[in-house]
């Protein structure tokens, strides 16, 4: 910080950077979106949709079609769960990263001090 | 600071308590594992207070609670109560009026039980699938999305409760009303169960954006 302003005089050339606000680190972090994810079961909704076409939107005449949409709608939900709980635990255990939510639990417990009373 | 206005006065150590008479008929022996080691955590920590709308009666319903509770106006329990009361009766009558002029060989088919009725008239209005706002680049899409039984369960009800608060004639009540949808819904037809198919058209025309779900 002091090599920004303190050689000016010898390197007859402005500073680098000239900070708007003063470089702190803040206590939270950005959002991040871990990974993008992707839409489950449309297979299924698929051959719903196609089986509602062709039976003017009879739900009985359907009723396979739609059980299976409902099957694979709670599989993908419990695994979903099953998902964020192993998230869940494991992030004490120090992995490799955390996600934002955690780092920002984190920090408000062991925030950066920037005023002194 | 943001405070919390209405939250549980009952710490998280409370337990919810046991309404349902024939778990609480079982002998030791009948219970399987988890209910054994329900049981065994009951001995030890402290239960809620049960509301006064749950009952471990015969005739409580959960559904007919909680569709009493959507009718409600006001807090005004009582009114809301009578109405569905009066529905299930109006309900009655009518399936005993087509019962004594039916021929022999259909009376087994017509339902006179208002409690089925309404089950099923509801199980007929649940979408299936629902619409979702998602907006990608500016634009809002509506995106067809799986629903949860909750809000299935609460889309039907409230369709109800809204078509037979605004469609019906000055002088008829509520309760006539009610009836005759959940006698048409019953049967598949009326105008619920046509609100539930625009949706499904809307989702079917919309299904090319199925895949700008992330869950």
């Amino acid at each position: 910080m002091d090599g920004l302003y303190s050689s000016w005089r010898q390197k007859k050339r402005p500073p680098l950077l000239r900070p708007t606000r003063p470089l702190v680190l803040a206590n939270k972090v950005a959002n991040r979106r871990e990974q993008p994810g992707e839409a489950t079961c449309i297979t299924e909704m698929s051959v719903m949709m196609a089986c509602w076409k062709q039976n003017d939107f009879n739900s009985s005449a359907c009723a396979e079609e739609i059980r299976m949409f409902h099957d694979c709608v709670a599989k993908a939900e419990k695994e979903r769960r099953e998902q964020a709980e192993k998230a869940e635990e494991d992030t004490w255990g120090l992995r490799e990263n955390l996600t934002s939510s955690k780092a920002n639990k984190l920090l408000r417990r062991f925030p950066n001090i920037t005023r002194y009373v | 600071r943001l405070t919390q206005v209405r939250w549980s006065r009952y710490n998280a150590q409370y337990l919810e308590p046991e309404v349902n008479r024939e778990l609480l008929q079982k002998s030791w022996d009948e219970l399987s594992e988890e209910e054994k080691a329900e049981q065994e955590l009951k001995a030890v920590r402290p239960i809620k207070a049960a509301p006064s709308n749950v009952t471990s009666s015969v005739f409580s319903d959960p559904m007919i609670s909680k569709f009493t509770n959507m009718m409600m106006r006001d807090g005004n329990k009582v009114l809301a109560r009578s109405l569905m009361a009066q529905t299930l009766e109006a309900i009655k009558r009518k399936q005993l009026e087509k019962y004594h002029q039916a021929p022999e060989h259909e009376k087994d088919k017509i339902e006179c039980n208002p409690y089925v009725i309404f089950h099923e008239a509801l199980k007929n209005c649940q979408p299936v699938i629902g619409l979702c706002s998602i907006t990608r680049g500016g634009k809002t899409y509506q995106v067809p999305v799986p629903l949860t039984d909750n809000r299935k369960r609460f889309l039907a009800m409230k369709w109800l409760i809204t078509e037979c608060r605004e469609n019906k004639h000055r002088r008829t009540l509520m309760p006539e009303k009610l009836s005759q949808e959940l006698l048409q819904a019953f049967h598949n037809e009326g105008a619920i169960i046509k609100k539930k198919h625009v949706l499904h058209k809307m989702a079917e025309s919309n299904r090319a954006y199925a895949h700008f779900r992330w869950w």
